[in-house]
């Protein structure tokens, strides 16, 4: 195989007109919108279009030669759409949108659940004692992410502070800081995912893989346990799981100078997929587990 | 499903059964029509389970020259507007450490932006040169000088089609040569009250030995496959048969296929499949394997 040569670049187009100064900034602005993209193959990536995608395929077809029935229940009649009164008045169905009971769509090439995003939170109780308190946790996520807290790309956010919503005694005050988010698209994401279950699992102590959460239903519940889906995160293919504070200097991003942090912070991974509708979060725990990060049924 | 069931379905509804199973990708376009065996109503059909055992890709695909230019025009744009890296947060200031990662700094910029950039604006030229001698020593403490390994393997140049590390960027799948010389997936004949995918474990332990640790994806058959129908010997009628292709992934050892019914076995891509097996094989099954 040749050795690969770098890639040589012309002379950049003489500058004929100077660019408009963002004195905010205190930078030129850009003619155009500069977005980053990929800047190298992704290997995880791949492994989900050469393999995972058809396995997920596979393992979530269900075989039906019938027509799937609609489950749109038409107890109250629709309006009539060509009356220019009723045309775009709400017409709700009866008992609710139902939400915990819409089937899946049948499996098919297009319809394979996705890795949309990742999100990295970090709550900090410390933070509402004093707001400097937060500083530590945005260091780490930048230092984990490799996103600064404002970005030119319109798309990613990079480590936004998280306020509380509520007033709930004791724990948390509303319109507080009280941590920070950092959400990883794209190549990022896949780079993640990788120093997570390179290094960061298989150095935890005590770790088989993250619990899932038992069926909702229990022999005291009088729903039938096919008909579980009763929390909104069972329909919605989001997986979630926690890393203990003790995991935070696992990250090689950390590990290097760990000292430089004030402590050790816990934090809230989500997997967020397409998946959507009844077993959309079995689906995508599928496909979370196809990239090497292992979960345990809890018996 | 058992494959009690299968059969009253194939009765039942042969139109829906045949073009019902999730193949890789839309077929059952063949260029030419092939002679469908006409269903006996009489005699049950002989269950046949087959294993599609793959090898996943352990490289990825070499990026063509055009990628490798977008790749390269990428990476010094983000180079350009990256944010300045936080020296004095990383490494303690005049350490070794800290030289080593400054000269490879103005290295990755003089191979992105050209001559001009990443040039030393030392005072003390001294002090410079002790810096770099310093960083040399510690490359070789550390022994830097680790070559990577090449992406083509020793088994690709001496055509082993035995090695599981063959053609790394691509699915490899398991074929066996028959001792009359022809070559087919792994398969097996289902017993009677057996479920299909219990079959498709048995029968792949039963073809090519207990010597690979080996994980069958799904439940559900991923294709199905008629052969031709042979000349009747007698005046009974011969059973139909249906093959079940179930896929399967090899995680570690290798393949010792029974060397009663197997005379060889080779790790092949999809292209070095078609042209082994015999035509009206690979129209049954070319749907069912990746083109990666």
């Amino acid at each position: 195989m040749p050795l690969i040569r770098p890639t040589r670049f012309g002379r950049p187009p003489q500058i004929r007109k100077p660019l408009s100064f963002d004195s905010r900034r205190k930078l030129p602005r850009p003619p155009t919108n500069l977005q980053i993209r990929e800047i190298s193959p992704c290997r995880l990536s791949d492994h989900y279009h050469s393999t995972l995608s058809d396995n997920l395929m596979y393992m979530s077809y269900s075989h039906k030669t019938n027509p799937i029935p609609s489950h749109q229940r038409e107890i109250r009649l629709r309006w009539d759409p060509s009356n220019p009164y009723s045309k775009y008045r709400k017409n709700p169905p009866v008992g609710g949108s139902q939400w915990s009971k819409i089937p899946s769509p049948p499996i098919t090439p297009s319809t394979i659940p996705k890795l949309l995003s990742i999100q990295l939170h970090i709550m900090s109780k410390d933070a509402l004692i004093s707001r400097s308190n937060l500083l530590g946790v945005i260091a780490a996520l930048r230092a984990l992410s490799g996103e600064s807290s404002s970005l030119s790309s319109k798309s990613i956010n990079g480590v936004e502070i998280i306020r509380g919503k509520k007033q709930v005694g004791g724990w948390i005050r509303q319109g507080m800081p009280a941590g920070a988010k950092v959400t990883l698209k794209g190549p990022p994401m896949y780079d993640l995912i990788s120093t997570l279950s390179e290094f960061v699992l298989p150095r935890l102590r005590d770790f088989n893989g993250f619990p899932i959460p038992p069926t909702t239903s229990s022999h005291t519940s009088y729903l039938p346990s096919s008909a579980n889906a009763v929390k909104p995160s069972d329909v919605t293919g989001v997986v979630s799981f926690g890393l203990p504070p003790a995991a935070m200097a696992f990250w090689p991003q950390i590990e290097v100078n760990q000292d430089a942090y004030p402590k050790m912070y816990g934090m809230h991974v989500h997997f967020i997929t397409d998946a959507v509708g009844l077993g959309a979060q079995e689906r995508a725990r599928a496909l979370v587990s196809g990239f090497q990060i292992p979960f345990v049924r809890m018996s | 499903m058992s494959s009690r069931n299968f059969i009253s379905l194939c009765r039942r509804k042969p139109s829906v059964f045949s073009r019902a199973f999730a193949t890789v990708t839309e077929s059952s376009s063949t260029p030419t029509q092939y002679p469908i065996p006409p269903q006996n109503a009489r005699v049950k059909p002989k269950l046949l389970t087959s294993i599609i055992l793959n090898r996943a890709p352990i490289l990825t695909p070499t990026p063509t020259p055009f990628e490798r230019a977008y790749y390269a025009y990428q990476a010094r744009l983000r180079r350009a507007l990256f944010n300045p890296f936080p020296y004095d947060f990383y490494f303690k200031q005049g350490s070794i450490l800290e030289h080593r990662f400054t000269l490879e700094e103005r290295k990755r910029e003089r191979i992105a932006f050209g001559r001009e950039f990443g040039v030393a604006d030392e005072l003390d030229k001294e002090k410079a040169a002790a810096n770099k001698a310093a960083v040399e020593q510690l490359a070789e403490q550390e022994g830097e000088s680790e070559e990577m390994m090449p992406r083509i393997h020793p088994s690709d140049d001496a055509r082993d089609y035995k090695s599981l590390d063959r053609k790394g960027k691509r699915n490899l799948y398991l074929l066996l040569q028959e001792n009359e010389g022809i070559w087919r997936f792994p398969e097996g004949i289902v017993k009677k009250g057996e479920l299909l995918h219990q079959a498709a474990q048995r029968d792949l332990l039963a073809e090519c030995g207990e010597y690979m640790d080996t994980w069958i994806v799904s439940r559900n058959p991923i294709g199905h496959y008629r052969p031709p129908k042979k000349a009747p010997s007698s005046s009974k009628p011969q059973p139909e048969e249906v093959a079940f292709f179930y896929k399967a992934h090899i995680m570690a050892g290798q393949a010792r296929p029974n060397p009663e019914t197997v005379k060889d076995f080779a790790w092949l891509t999809k292209q070095e499949i078609e042209s082994r097996v015999p035509e009206y094989y690979w129209h049954g099954i070319k749907d069912m394997l990746s083109e990666h």
